[in-house]
């Protein structure tokens, strides 16, 4: 046991300080939408190049739906005129699956969703997976000493009964969708839902097929969207102080 | 890359007692076994053997008569199919006639009709419902839990039949990620299918991706450039190392070790950090694909990882022995959830919860992917068998992981990283089989085409569809407490398996 502690002092404290920080430079990121022109429908090649109709061009309006979007950067190589780039950015996280939806002749802000503020101090989580371990992986990292999410108040809890916010991973296919509404049941008011990762937005990579695997949305209201497959840890962590009404 | 697979058709009657006979030559083990409807709808019934000595790959058909349903169980005498029978039941409403414990695997109902099989054509024939195996007598008593567990963990219904605090029995019912993926990648056209191949099991996103790049690669008849084929490895050897690391760690949590954990899960975020330097995502996602990869490195950037791999390399060694040389730890995992040598053979696990139990068999030192099996480690194994043995060959893999990291980082060789291949067409009623050793152990894709190059069967062998039934087997015996211990000692995909 001495040898243990020994070894944790010797680590030194390892939390990322800030909240959000950029990614480095190496890394993929999401793709976002400049105000560059874009050559318009008759170009299409962003359009052809996504693997799950993330995209729309509808003459010279490019539409990126970051709620399909698997951060694959396919759209990013073969854009020509600048209009979609890669963002840094980690606070990626929205109220509204529209907010999802960016444009580079974007349509004039709809009303801020009212905040419930009653977790403004402290978030207890249940979150529950549907198929997608990515991400379940991502929300394991947001607890460990690097993300450190407990600082914040929020604390991961072992049963519906505990929790305010439920946090759904995975495009929950048809045998979750039961599993998925009692778990939510369970749950005291007041309650929120959020959705993390692009497959829980959207079903993503897996919708469209028999397993009627299209997103926690088609279950239960949504009240948060952390976009990304899997979301980066900060991201979660974004999506979580957003939906305490803490940003 | 075309290998040449051998293949063997034979009589649905006679398509156990072959397997049986085949599966006896030495080295020979049942790869995967599925089925596919072909040209004049008929079900074809297909088992993959491999034969780990030789480096070979065949496939044994048996064809079932238009309208027939029941073939004669392979289970009887190859218990390694009992799973993957039960799955052929549930997809293409088969039965296999004999098999000792017939029921559902995936589709369960009510969640699902019971006569819809998608990947039969036409109607097919209903499923019975569902039934818990049950015991009684004094004291003994059952505890389910799930589908929802306690954890971040995916979800699927554990079944404990106990006699007092001691597990006698244990079904693990799993199918509840089902997300229709083999389907859908033989609907989606192949150039995209790859987003949807890596996420099987999304936390084994490059093992996913490889096997999937290699069996379309061997279709078009390609090889990727040798510095993709060194990306690639270095990216799977990350994918492994992170999960070892981060295991555990869970491992240290799972009986109340906290210092343990607390001290593994930042290594494991060193690794991410420098995966994500190498393929621009923590989790490596979209990063390998057919013809190479997405991506390349910069010299900077690889002496960067190169340094970093360093340090991981120097922490690991300061914290295993917090694990391995501490009494309270190893009071714990000594002899809990034992499995034998014989067990892990006869029922085809893979992967280190099989060389744990003495097995020998790792897919890198056999066949080709990535730079294997030229460059393969030394295989780790040991004999024990129980919680300790797995948590030690994975940490022996870590070590071995980090050191084959260092020397291919530094000897990247020139060139490009990717040969393209967007373009090809799949050739006409082809067979690729790309065959990869996953952090979990074996992970197979098998793709097949029919006459016009359009894929008629998609198949996904993930390692944990091998290994679900050794957990439930390890733990009888076992108190109920040593479940989640046990459990993380083999920490298998629950979305591998459900598909």
């Amino acid at each position: 046991m001495p040898k243990s502690l020994l070894t944790i002092l010797k680590a030194g404290v390892l939390t990322q300080p800030g909240v959000c920080p950029d990614l480095p430079d190496d890394a993929n990121g999401l793709p976002t939408v400049t105000g560059q022109p874009c050559e318009g429908a008759a170009c299409g090649k962003c359009v052809e190049s996504c693997p799950t109709q993330a995209i729309t061009v509808v003459e010279k309006t490019v539409a990126l739906d970051r709620g399909r979007c698997i951060g694959c950067g396919a759209c990013l190589e073969v854009c020509p005129s600048g209009t979609l780039v890669r963002d840094c950015s980690t606070a990626v996280a929205v109220r509204t699956r529209r907010g999802l939806v960016l444009s580079n002749e974007p349509e004039p802000a709809e009303e801020e969703l009212p905040r419930e503020l009653a977790f403004l101090r402290s978030l207890n989580v249940r979150e529950v997976s549907t198929g997608d371990g990515a991400s379940d992986q991502e929300a394991i990292a947001s607890t460990n000493s690097i993300f450190d999410v407990a600082r914040y108040g929020i604390h991961f809890v072992a049963s519906p009964r505990f929790a305010d916010a439920l946090l759904v991973s995975g495009p929950v296919g048809r045998a979750m969708h039961d599993p998925l509404r009692r778990c939510y049941d369970a749950m005291a008011e007041p309650k929120l839902v959020i959705a993390l990762g692009a497959s829980a937005i959207s079903g993503g990579v897996f919708s469209g097929g028999y397993a009627e695997a299209n997103g926690v949305g088609s279950i239960l209201p949504v009240d948060c969207f952390i976009p990304g497959d899997p979301p980066h840890p900060w991201s979660i962590i974004h999506g979580l102080l957003l939906t305490m009404g803490r940003l | 890359m075309k290998e040449p697979i051998q293949r063997i058709a034979v009589e649905p009657a006679e398509l156990a007692e072959t397997l049986h006979g085949l599966l006896r030559r030495p080295g020979y083990r049942l790869g995967h076994l599925t089925a596919r409807v072909d040209e004049s709808n008929r079900t074809v019934v297909e088992a993959l053997l491999l034969d780990t000595e030789g480096a070979r790959t065949s496939i044994v058909s048996a064809t079932l008569a238009k309208g027939e349903s029941e073939y004669p169980s392979i289970t009887r005498v190859v218990p390694a199919a009992h799973w993957a029978e039960r799955r052929l039941g549930d997809f293409f409403g088969i039965r296999a006639a004999g098999h000792p414990r017939w029921k559902s695997l995936i589709l369960h109902d009510p969640a699902w009709p019971l006569d819809l099989a998608p990947l039969a054509k036409g109607p097919a024939r209903p499923r019975e419902p569902y039934r818990f195996m049950t015991a009684e007598g004094e004291g003994i008593h059952e505890i389910p839990v799930g589908p929802i567990h306690a954890g971040i963990i995916e979800p699927g219904h554990f079944r404990f039949t106990c006699a007092g605090e001691v597990i006698a029995y244990l079904v693990i019912r799993l199918g509840y990620q089902h997300r229709g993926i083999e389907k859908r990648l033989a609907e989606l056209p192949w150039r995209t299918g790859r987003y949807l191949a890596e996420s099987a099991a999304s936390d084994t996103a490059v093992g996913n991706a490889l096997a999937h790049a290699i069996a379309i690669e061997q279709l078009v008849g390609i090889n990727p450039p040798p510095r993709a084929e060194h990306l690639r490895t270095i990216a799977l050897e990350i994918e492994r190392t992170a999960n070892h690391v981060g295991d555990l760690g869970a491992l240290c949590g799972d009986i109340g070790y906290s210092a343990g954990a607390f001290l593994f899960a930042p290594l494991r975020g060193s690794i991410l950090g420098l995966a994500e330097m190498v393929t621009g995502s923590r989790l490596q996602r979209y990063f390998v694909r057919p013809g190479g990869v997405s991506r390349d490195i910069s010299a900077d950037a690889a002496d960067l990882v190169r340094a970093g791999l360093s340090k991981v390399r120097t922490r690991l060694e300061e914290l295993l022995p917090l694990v391995f040389e501490n009494p309270a730890v190893l009071e714990r995992m000594e002899g809990a959830g034992h499995l034998s040598y014989a067990y892990c053979r006869d029922f085809g696990l893979v992967g280190p919860a099989a060389r744990a139990s003495g097995g020998r068999y790792d897919a890198r030192t056999v066949f080709r992917h990535g730079v294997y099996p030229q460059v393969a480690p030394a295989v780790a194994s040991r004999e024990a068998g129980d919680v300790l043995a797995r948590a030690q060959v994975r940490a022996a893999e870590a070590r071995a992981s980090l050191d084959l990291l260092a020397s291919l980082v530094g000897g990247l060789p020139d060139g490009p990283v990717v040969e393209p291949c967007d373009d090809r067409r799949l050739p006409g009623g082809s067979v690729g089989v790309g065959i990869v050793e996953a952090w979990r152990g074996e992970l197979i894709h098998w793709i097949t085409t029919r006459g016009d190059g359009t894929i008629s069967r998609y198949a996904v062998k993930d390692p944990s569809s091998n290994n679900w039934t050794g957990l439930a087997h390890a733990i009888r015996g076992n108190l109920v407490a040593d479940f989640p211990l046990c459990n993380k000692s083999f920490n298998l995909s629950y979305s591998g398996n459900d598909l």
